[in-house]
């Protein structure tokens, strides 16, 4: 059989089951018929489809991808899902500010992560307004995480703007996967409880799940008061949130289906008075956020076109972010202080619509193009002195053409306009994959990508409007935004108190290179698959600065050129199996702007945008299965090293399952081992013991 | 052997000769009919109940034949509803088939092919030891090692199985064990339990060996049992390769010509002994692989004929008389 065995047989074979002199042939009563629908089934082979948004082996994607089953994240006992994010070569996590953990590949991020494109099953993750994601509060629990795909290297020719470092998919469990019942808890650490339950039913036409999950967390144990650099003092930055998903997946007929996701957010997100950045806000109450989030999500597909699968999504995302505080300020030249209640409240939302067709000419020349609309909207009369929207229009589409069995084209290009810079952008991927033997592939890939500024970069009008102010010689500022305008009328400077962005940014761009290979051994008893990535990048104008109320400043300044090699390799021995990612980096910066900024404060810019651009990122794990169904797994992370010093954790999971045949139950210990006291990119970012112990337990049936 | 008369038939056409006179008249006959019967009367006879298949039976019979030579005929049974013909044993293709030849009552020995172990355990009851059968379902431990085989690293294997069987699985479980594999049956109760199971089934196996029971393998599961499978990155192996079409990773399979060839064997034993062997499974097996599934799952495979080799190894290195 060659080794592209057409689908087209595939579906000759099925139509003609007594056909063929082979020996093949089945007696017809014994065939499946029509019933057994082939492609059905090929649709559910987890290959890679973040890339180019086809499914592909790994040996036609052009680029490289990391892709994490669910299955190893829960066997290495993660609590925390940007841990996973650990296990990525060239990838970077660690908390800027707060508990809010930010993920970067190759670094270039001073607060929030803004150069990843960010995807849950299909819907953009990434907030609206300032294209940061909320870990914490994320929709996702890792019990339901069927797989994480991480695209690396830029990815804009598939998803657009803000693809620009990486893509990351993240992908549940399918509600036919989970059918059943299903209950887990965890807890330990730093007083970190994850609950999930979920109930669902698998139907021929019909497959639904609802699920609820608790997650917890105390953060951090201990900061440094801002008055006394060696008083430890308790941090405020723990969450609590309560979310409840409903997935469904209906197929009335064989060439329709549909899918249904909605999911609601409910909870508390702690901010530390000490650790809210910028002015002295003086705040006397807890700056907590209330988190209410919801999402909406729906996707048609079509299968009845001869070669061609359309599937149409649209999904809508509803972030509010309810913040308010009471702050005794004292004033420069006023003795009394203002006491008066603040907020940063925060409404965002997304809508998106996307029309994708999948035309399969041949298994050798496929092509999938479409067209997405998005608009995020934000309303803050904080950040924002009222509400916006920003409107982007895009097409896309990827050509995968094999012309000999040794090499694989791919071209891929994705053009956008964004109302945030009138503007149009074109970002291309062309890539050559040869492949050296059926397992061992070469690539050869370069794309362009471009990440245009988010809202707050852009837009930013932040002034406080204070509330409930007193003594009464404030009462003329009841009411009042504090913004230029009022601080140019007032006596009393206010200011640190407001910044507007000068909407001057322009569009950040990068070229990238990348040589990687893949291959595949049988080795003994198992498999071994290995990925190596060179890769060489040039990025272009990188917005940096300063993004706080008191110094806001911000302006396309920084060029980057980096290259490095990552590998990505992991042995399958059955009940052995070892993982290794090791990521080396070489980056360098320069400052490219003319705007009068001295040496210093130009090289603490890039210091800044360094601040998770590391060296030597990596992990080794080692996940064995012992008899009578005991595991262990073992686990080493490091990224070597921050600007703070090098982040180094070993993790150790112990799990006893069973496996009835009416009911599987397991229960575990897990055990995180800091290999140094190092506070990572914060000194307030502190535990108290370097030892972190959870348990766990889970029950299915 | 082939040139003899049966007893019978040589009675009956002694019956026909009575008057003296007509002695040599009736010599002419026989002559003539020998001469233009010469080669179906010297032949032995094996009676064919074909399925509802036309196209298959005449398929079926043409390797039959081929296997069998010139000397052993195949006739349709329904040629004994007007006829009672020479003895021979009666070969059935498919359940409905062997119903059907069950039905008429007949005291022939029975071949019945392309039938479920349990449709004869059944039907054998009936017969009494008048029926034997070539099996066409792949043997399950020739099926669990083909998982080993492609699947290498695999250490654990589920089974689905409903409540009542719990049982046929055991023998089974403690022969791969003597392979390395753990085997572990999770018990279906009923639809609304499959993919359920399935699910925590997943979670132990390293892949799913699917067995030939038709009310949790069948066209209207499998499309689901495969889905929920892949989705967890899993194997399916088995139950057939009919499967294999569908969406399964792999399955052995005797393909139709050595089938016949096996039932021709038999066949060839009644013809010596009068007696047909007992049932067993052919000697000779191929192995069908879905290859868009082993590439989609990124899965390095071997040659078929290699997977074969190494199976036959591990079968006769277990057990020099393991059955392939």
């Amino acid at each position: 059989m060659p080794a592209s065995m057409s689908l087209a047989l595939v579906a000759t074979l099925l139509t003609s089951p007594a056909a063929g002199a082979d020996g093949t042939e089945v007696p017809p009563w014994l065939a499946l018929g029509e019933s057994g629908t082939a492609e059905d089934i090929y649709s559910a082979v987890p290959e890679v489809l973040t890339t180019t948004r086809l499914r592909q082996p790994k040996a036609r994607v052009p680029g490289t991808t990391t892709v994490i089953s669910g299955e190893t994240i829960r066997d290495l006992g993660m609590v925390a899902l940007a841990d996973v994010f650990r296990l990525v070569p060239g990838m970077t996590v660690a908390a800027v500010g707060t508990n809010q953990p930010t993920v970067s590949y190759h670094g270039t991020v001073a607060y929030e992560q803004r150069r990843l494109q960010v995807l849950i099953d299909g819907r953009t993750g990434y907030l609206p307004s300032l294209a940061d994601v909320d870990w914490n509060a994320m929709p996702v629990p890792i019990e339901l995480i069927d797989r994480i795909e991480v695209s690396r290297g830029p990815n804009s020719a598939a998803y657009g703007n803000n693809a620009f470092l990486a893509s990351i998919n993240i992908i549940t469990l399918s509600p036919e996967n989970t059918a059943g019942t299903g209950l887990h808890a965890q807890g330990g650490g730093p007083s970190i409880r994850n609950y999930t339950a979920y109930h669902g039913h698998a139907r021929d036409k019909y497959s639904w799940r609802v699920a609820w999950h608790r997650r917890e967390s105390d953060g951090y144990d201990f900061q440094y008061d801002s008055d006394d650099a060696f008083r430890k003092v308790p941090i405020r930055d723990g969450f609590e949130f309560n979310q409840f998903y409903y997935d469904g997946v209906l197929q009335p007929s064989p060439y329709h289906s549909f899918e249904f996701r909605a999911g609601v957010t409910d909870g508390i997100d702690e901010d530390d008075p000490l650790k809210m950045g910028g002015a002295d806000l003086g705040i006397q109450g807890e700056p907590d956020d209330e988190v209410r989030d919801h999402y909406l999500q729906a996707r048609y597909g079509y299968s009845g076109l001869d070669k061609h699968l359309i599937e149409f999504q649209t999904s809508y995302q509803r972030y509010n972010r309810d913040k308010d505080w009471t702050s005794c300020i004292q004033l420069d030249g006023v003795p009394l202080p203002l006491c008066t209640s603040l907020n940063e409240d925060l409404q965002q939302q997304r809508l998106e619509f996307e029309l994708q067709d999948t035309w399969e000419l041949n298994p050798d020349l496929r092509l999938v193009s479409g067209l997405g609309y998005r608009e995020d909207g934000y309303e803050s009369e904080t950040f924002f002195g009222g509400s916006g929207e920003i409107y982007q229009s895009r097409l896309f589409a990827n050509l995968e053409y094999t012309p000999v069995y040794w090499l694989t084209f791919n071209a891929g290009a994705n053009y956008e306009h964004t109302s945030l810079l009138d503007d149009n952008f074109l970002s291309p991927r062309l890539a050559a994959n040869l492949h050296l033997t059926e397992n061992q592939t070469l690539r050869f890939v370069y794309s362009r990508a471009v990440r245009t500024p988010d809202a707050l970069e852009q837009r930013a009008n932040w002034a406080y409007t204070p509330e409930n102010v007193s003594p009464s010689v404030y009462q003329d500022l009841e009411g009042q935004r504090i913004d230029a305008e009022y601080d140019a009328s007032s006596p009393v400077d206010f200011s640190g108190y407001y910044a507007e962005a000068t909407g001057d940014l322009d569009e950040e761009r990068i070229t990238s290179r990348e040589i990687s290979y893949y291959g595949q051994f049988r080795l003994g008893h198992g498999v071994l698959s290995t990925e190596v990535r060179y890769f060489y990048d040039e990025l272009r104008d990188l917005v940096a600065g300063i993004i706080n109320v008191e110094d806001f400043d911000l302006g396309n300044r920084v060029a980057i050129d980096q290259q490095g090699i990552e590998l990505e390799t992991a042995l399958d021995l059955g009940d052995t199996r070892l993982r290794l990612a090791y990521g080396y980096m070489d980056q360098e910066g320069r400052y490219t702007a003319n705007d009068g900024l001295s040496v210093e404060e130009q090289q603490e810019t890039l210091a800044r945008e360094a601040r998770l651009s590391v060296r030597h990122t990596g992990s080794v794990s080692w996940i064995q299965r012992y008899p009578e169904d005991w595991s262990s797994a073992l686990a080493w992370y490091v990224a070597d090293e921050f600007r703070s010093g090098p982040y180094q954790r070993a993790d150790l999971r112990v799990a006893k399952s069973v496996h009835g045949p009416r009911v599987s139950y397991d229960i575990a210990v897990i055990v995180q081992h800091y290999l140094n006291d190092n506070p990572l990119l914060s000194r307030d970012n502190n535990y108290t013991d370097r030892n972190q112990f959870f348990l766990e337990a889970g029950v299915r049936f | 052997m082939g040139s003899c008369f049966s007893p019978k038939a040589r009675m009956n056409i002694t019956n026909h000769v009575r008057a003296p006179r007509l002695r040599l008249l009736a010599s002419l006959v026989i002559l003539v009919a020998m001469a233009a019967l010469a080669q179906p009367l010297s032949a032995d006879v094996v009676y064919l109940q074909g399925s509802a298949n036309p196209t298959f039976n005449l398929r079926f019979t043409e390797l039959l034949e081929a296997e069998l030579g010139p000397d052993t005929e195949v006739r349709a049974f329904a040629s004994l509803r007007t006829f009672d013909g020479p003895a021979g044993p009666v070969i059935t293709l498919g359940q409905e088939a062997l119903a059907r030849v069950l039905e008429t009552g007949t005291q022939r020995q029975i071949l019945a092919l392309l039938v479920s172990p349990e449709t004869i355990a059944g039907a054998a009851e009936n017969a009494g030891g008048r029926m034997s059968t070539v099996y066409y379902d792949p043997p399950l431990l020739r099926q669990a090692l083909i998982g080993r085989v492609i699947l290498p690293q695999a250490s654990r294997m589920a089974l689905l199985a409903r409540p009542e069987q719990i049982g046929d699985y055991e023998s089974l479980t403690e022969e791969l064990a003597d392979y390395g594999i753990e085997a572990r049956v999770f018990v279906v109760t009923g639809d609304e339990a499959l993919i359920p199971t399935l699910s925590r089934a997943l979670s132990y196996g390293d892949f799913l060996l699917a067995t030939p029971d038709n009310v949790i393998y069948n066209p209207r599961t499998i499309k689901h049992i495969l889905l929920t499978t892949y989705r967890r990155n899993r194997l399916v192996i088995g139950p057939s390769h009919a499967f294999v079409k569908a969406g399964v990773l792999a399955s052995s399979y005797v393909p139709l010509p050595d089938y016949a060839a096996e039932a021709a064997r038999f066949i060839r034993e009644w013809q010596r002994t009068g007696v047909l062997p007992e049932p067993t499974y052919p000697e000779t097996f191929s192995i069908e692989i879905n290859h868009q599934v082993a590439r989609s799952l990124n899965l390095p495979l071997p040659d078929r004929d290699e997977i074969r080799a190494e199976v036959r190894r591990l079968l006769h290195q277990s057990d020099g008389e393991a059955t392939p």
